[in-house]
């Protein structure tokens, strides 16, 4: 630590202690603080990402359009979508597969449907991802389909045949 | 210019934080962590630059670009070779020595004295610095509080440094040699003749100010 000892002089310590008292209440003037913060904001504000900018208004507004969009992309892929889904209505009955092929309200509303028989290979169902059974797959499975009376088909119900 | 001291309960609990953690607030874009620093800090470095340019305005545009200097990156300050503090009052000499020369290039403004470190030329350099600078400016409202300031001014500016930094600001040896990159020994000779001198000075004016 050093020591003032060497250079104290009484009536200058008293000067300086004057001055030390009258300098207190002394602060740099307001606009210095104001300018200041106006430089910050300029600077802060161009070197913010773009996310950090946005305020509450814009991430609502920008919330709003990304729902829309997702809304119009769900409308344009629906049809397609559709398509896909129908075909896995498929239930398992005594043995027996049945596959809508159109809705079960459809089927049930059609007042004129008639069915149409045929017997296939057990192997011309796997791709159709009827399950087969390994030890009849060279048997055969009669199918019955059922179709509506302008020729539409409704449904298919596949059974073993022997 | 005197102002009242502005308490404000929202930079409350930035009192308790270090010069490191408002810093780094403020590098990641908090203005408040920016306004604290700015609130500990302007008012010792207004007042030693109010002493060192003896000059309200210079005192003031002296303290707006240290920290405008702190706030764009331009100083590099390093927390790891000192105290902000003491950093900014080094800024705040370099400006004023800036000043000190953009001074001395104007042929019609006072001319500051030249180093001296040879107490004889001291007391001339103080002598010449009182003919040529003319009537100062009256900046505090205590007569003994001005006179002190008037004789600090005359001082030359490698005297008035380590003077104001001691005496006003309580500094160690070792900080005023940092803040004026001179070593101890230098701010001991020139703390001891700058005191020595302003004795003079101010006994030389005690019987005229008595009278």
């Amino acid at each position: 630590m050093d020591t003032k000892q060497d250079y104290q002089d009484s009536m200058l310590d008293a000067h300086f202690a004057t001055l030390r008292n009258e300098l207190a209440g002394h602060d740099a003037p307001r606009c210095v603080e104001k300018e200041l913060m106006q430089a910050f904001t300029r600077q802060f504000a161009s070197k913010q990402p773009w996310y950090r900018r946005w305020s509450l208004p814009h991430w609502g507004a920008a919330g709003a359009f990304g729902s829309l969009a997702a809304a119009m992309l769900l409308l344009v892929l629906a049809p397609q979508r559709l398509v896909t889904v129908g075909p896995s209505m498929v239930g398992f009955d005594d043995g027996a597969a049945f596959i809508a092929l159109d809705s079960l309200e459809r089927i049930a509303r059609e007042p004129d449907a008639r069915l149409v028989e045929a017997d296939l290979p057990q192997t011309a169902l796997a791709p159709l991802g009827v399950p087969v059974n390994p030890q009849n797959a060279d048997g055969t499975v009669r199918a019955e389909m059922l179709v509506a009376a302008d020729g539409h088909p409704l449904a298919l119900r596949l059974s073993a045949s022997n | 210019m005197t102002t009242t001291s502005r308490p404000d309960t929202r930079y409350a609990d930035k009192a308790t934080q270090t010069d490191s953690d408002l810093l780094r607030q403020i590098h990641a874009g908090k203005a408040d962590a920016f306004t604290a620093l700015y609130r500990r800090h302007q008012a010792p470095l207004y007042r030693f630059a109010l002493l060192r340019c003896g000059s309200s305005d210079a005192a003031a545009d002296i303290v707006q670009e240290a920290f405008m200097g702190l706030l764009n990156g331009r100083l590099n300050y390093d927390p790891l070779r000192g105290q902000l503090q003491h950093f900014l009052f080094g800024v705040a000499r370099n400006l004023a020595l800036k000043l000190d020369e953009s001074r001395r290039r104007q042929p019609s403004a006072p001319v500051a004295p030249e180093p001296h470190d040879d107490e004889a030329e001291l007391e001339y350099a103080m002598e010449a610095a009182c003919d040529t600078s003319g009537p100062l400016t009256r900046l505090l409202d205590n007569e003994t509080a001005e006179e002190v300031r008037r004789a600090l001014a005359l001082l030359p500016p490698h005297y008035r440094d380590p003077v104001i930094l001691y005496e006003l600001h309580e500094l160690s040896y070792q900080e005023i040699a940092d803040i004026c990159q001179v070593d101890l020994g230098t701010v001991r000779s020139r703390l001891s003749r700058g005191r020595a001198a302003l004795a003079k000075r101010l006994h030389a004016l005690r019987p005229a100010h008595l009278a």
